[in-house]
């Protein structure tokens, strides 16, 4: 069976080395972007079963990024992530407002985010 | 659309309360745990994804060390996905260590894990909101143990918003496991607790031969004050009954944590001098007897080994015939009878306690007085000649057995004033003497016959016990001023 597949929006490329890692080796395939831009297009191109997006991204942020997914029909399905850093409040209220499915803070509890990724990608 | 401020990207400006310690509280315990983690070399026949991530992790660490030894230079955002990334490449390696049998990386690694978890406690990280009085200290690593969830939150809070790094444990047999793990500097300990309580856990703390000089400071909950008389008597160091009053504990805390770093660095001081001794024993230990090292290491001035002039009874022997010996004998044999000789001899002269200044051929030359002077070392030279001469009997039955022929030496004594220092060249030196009276006890050895011990009027006239003597006389030798008076020594009186 083909592995389902996970876009990782992150900027920080050791952030994105290390997750697209533990992802990989968590069964799933992984692709990468670094920014909104390049997030919505490869959504756009590939349909991955899942993203996972940082919100705070260079050219195009992840709010900007998700807003226009759910605005665009080939994109509004797919379950979106957003992953922010958790010492701002009210995130989890401005995510879902964004259009995203699920919120996980920064640092990442990797066990706890897989959980979440399973809800919308059952195995 | 609102959302709220982000985090600033800039680079945290240097001003006042903007040091990295104030900024960071974490950072000295993290740094320890990277350092440690570095200091660890990759095991051999690592799993390859084990060793994919311990590369990842130590590029990781090096880069956080990095960030942190340059904190104006890096943005708060950026150091916080550095730790997340650290942290992420640990626990995979973590995960894959059990299958890869590599236990030398699984103690620094969960200690980094600990370190990196408790730098991104967020209350840790918001530091601006402390407030109150603040006592400011080293920051340390503090472990909380306390079955209460709610007592264990609101310690680490507190304490890492004073810049500690917190570890809690839910049970005292928790608290065993992570002081296994980890470097602890003070344990707060609950007494009141299901399973394993806190006396035994102190008890256990202080059986310990690498726990017991951590600082425990019990908690206990009424106002018990024979259970915490208990625990002083256990060898707890403080005591808080709750609810405790945070700016006492972290008094406490503080006077906790500088009991250990003294602890450590007493230890450290220990473990140096332990090495010096060790050195110095090494270095001297092949020319004196035990007890002159000791007593050297002993002084607080340590000793003098510039030149000094010093009296002092030189003892020198030589085998009668050993010319005639060595023609008669293969080379190896000569080799083993000498060192079979000279063997026994360096034993007798080492246990009167007389340095050994050298060997030459089969002459051996000692000195009694230094490095150190004692009132009897004109007895103890004639008492060691006179063993010396005994134990030539159990020698040459050794000889006798293997078919060589036997030793007879003849040994001069004599007493005088001489040079004693570090004497040579730059390259090389050794503990010598050099004077007069050495070339005298060379003329007085060359007219002792085997068997026999003379020695010089001066040195009889230094000795303290009474002795058997015969064979009084006058020699007269090229460069000798007057005649020399010298005795033969045939024993103790009885």
């Amino acid at each position: 069976m083909k592995s389902p597949c996970i876009l990782l929006v992150e900027d920080n490329e050791l952030g994105r080395d290390m997750l697209s890692r533990r992802l990989d080796r968590a069964g799933f395939d992984v692709v990468t972007a670094a920014d909104g831009e390049q997030a919505l297009q490869i959504m756009r191109e590939r349909q991955p079963a899942l993203v996972l997006m940082d919100m705070s991204l260079p050219v195009m942020d992840g709010w900007t990024a998700c807003r226009s997914a759910r605005a665009d029909p080939r994109m509004r399905q797919i379950p979106i992530i957003a992953l922010t850093a958790h010492a701002m409040a009210n995130n989890r209220q401005s995510a879902l407002a964004a259009g995203c499915d699920d919120f996980a803070t920064k640092p990442v509890d990797f066990p706890q985010l897989l959980a979440k990724i399973r809800t919308y990608i059952p195995t | 659309m609102e959302h709220e401020a982000q985090e600033s990207t800039l680079p945290v400006p240097p001003g006042p309360g903007t040091d990295a310690a104030t900024v960071y509280p974490w950072r000295e315990a993290l740094l320890r745990a990277i350092g440690e983690l570095l200091d660890t070399e990759i095991p051999a026949g690592l799993p390859k994804l084990a060793h994919e991530d311990f590369t990842s992790l130590h590029r990781a660490a090096e880069d956080m060390a990095g960030m942190l030894a340059d904190t104006a230079a890096h943005s708060r955002h950026d150091v916080r996905n550095q730790l997340s990334a650290l942290r992420g490449y640990g626990e995979m390696l973590a995960e894959q260590l059990p299958a890869s049998g590599a236990e030398t990386l699984d103690a620094p690694l969960q200690r980094l894990l600990l370190a990196t978890r408790s730098a991104e406690d967020p209350a840790s990280l918001d530091v601006e909101s402390g407030g109150g009085i603040t006592i400011v200290g080293e920051p340390g690593f503090i472990l909380a143990v306390d079955d209460r969830l709610e007592n264990r939150e609101l310690v680490a809070r507190y304490l890492s918003r004073c810049g500690h790094s917190v570890v809690t444990a839910a049970s005292g047999e928790e608290a065993l496991v992570i002081l296994g793990q980890a470097d602890v500097d003070v344990v707060l300990l609950d007494l009141l607790m299901p399973g394993m309580d806190g006396h035994e856990v102190l008890q256990r703390i202080k059986e310990h031969p690498d726990w017991h000089a951590t600082p425990v400071i019990v908690i206990s909950g009424h106002q018990d004050m024979q259970g915490i008389i208990r625990c002083i008597e256990a060898g707890a160091d403080d005591y808080l009954f709750k609810p405790f009053n945070p700016v006492l504990l972290q008094a406490r805390i503080k006077a906790g944590i500088e009991r250990k770093r003294w602890h450590d660095r007493e230890e450290q001081y220990r473990q140096q001098l332990e090495r010096n001794e060790q050195f110095i024993r090494a270095t001297f230990g092949r020319y004196l007897s035990d007890e002159i090292v000791t007593d050297i290491l002993e002084r607080p001035e340590g000793l003098d080994l510039g030149g000094k002039l010093r009296e002092v009874t030189i003892l020198m022997s030589d085998i009668r015939g050993f010319t005639t010996l060595c023609e008669q004998l293969e080379p190896t044999e000569v080799v083993r009878v000498l060192n079979r000789y000279l063997g026994a001899m360096t034993d007798i002269i080492l246990s009167y306690q007389g340095t050994i200044d050298e060997f030459i051929g089969d002459a051996i030359l000692a000195v009694f007085g230094a490095p150190q002077h004692r009132e009897d070392d004109a007895d103890r030279a004639v008492q060691c000649a006179l063993a010396m001469q005994a134990a030539h009997e159990e020698l040459n039955r050794q000889n006798a057995q293997e078919g060589f022929p036997a030793l007879h030496t003849g040994i001069a004594l004599n007493t005088g004033q001489v040079i004693a220092g570090n004497i040579g060249s730059e390259r090389r030196s050794k503990y010598g003497f050099v004077g007069h009276a050495m070339n005298v006890t060379a003329r007085i050895e060359d007219v002792t016959r085997g068997d026999d011990v003379v020695i010089a009027d001066a040195t009889l006239q230094k000795l303290r016990g009474h002795y058997r003597i015969d064979d009084s006389r006058e020699i007269r030798a090229p460069g000798m001023d007057g005649p020399l008076h010298i005795h033969r020594v045939l024993g103790d009186l009885p």
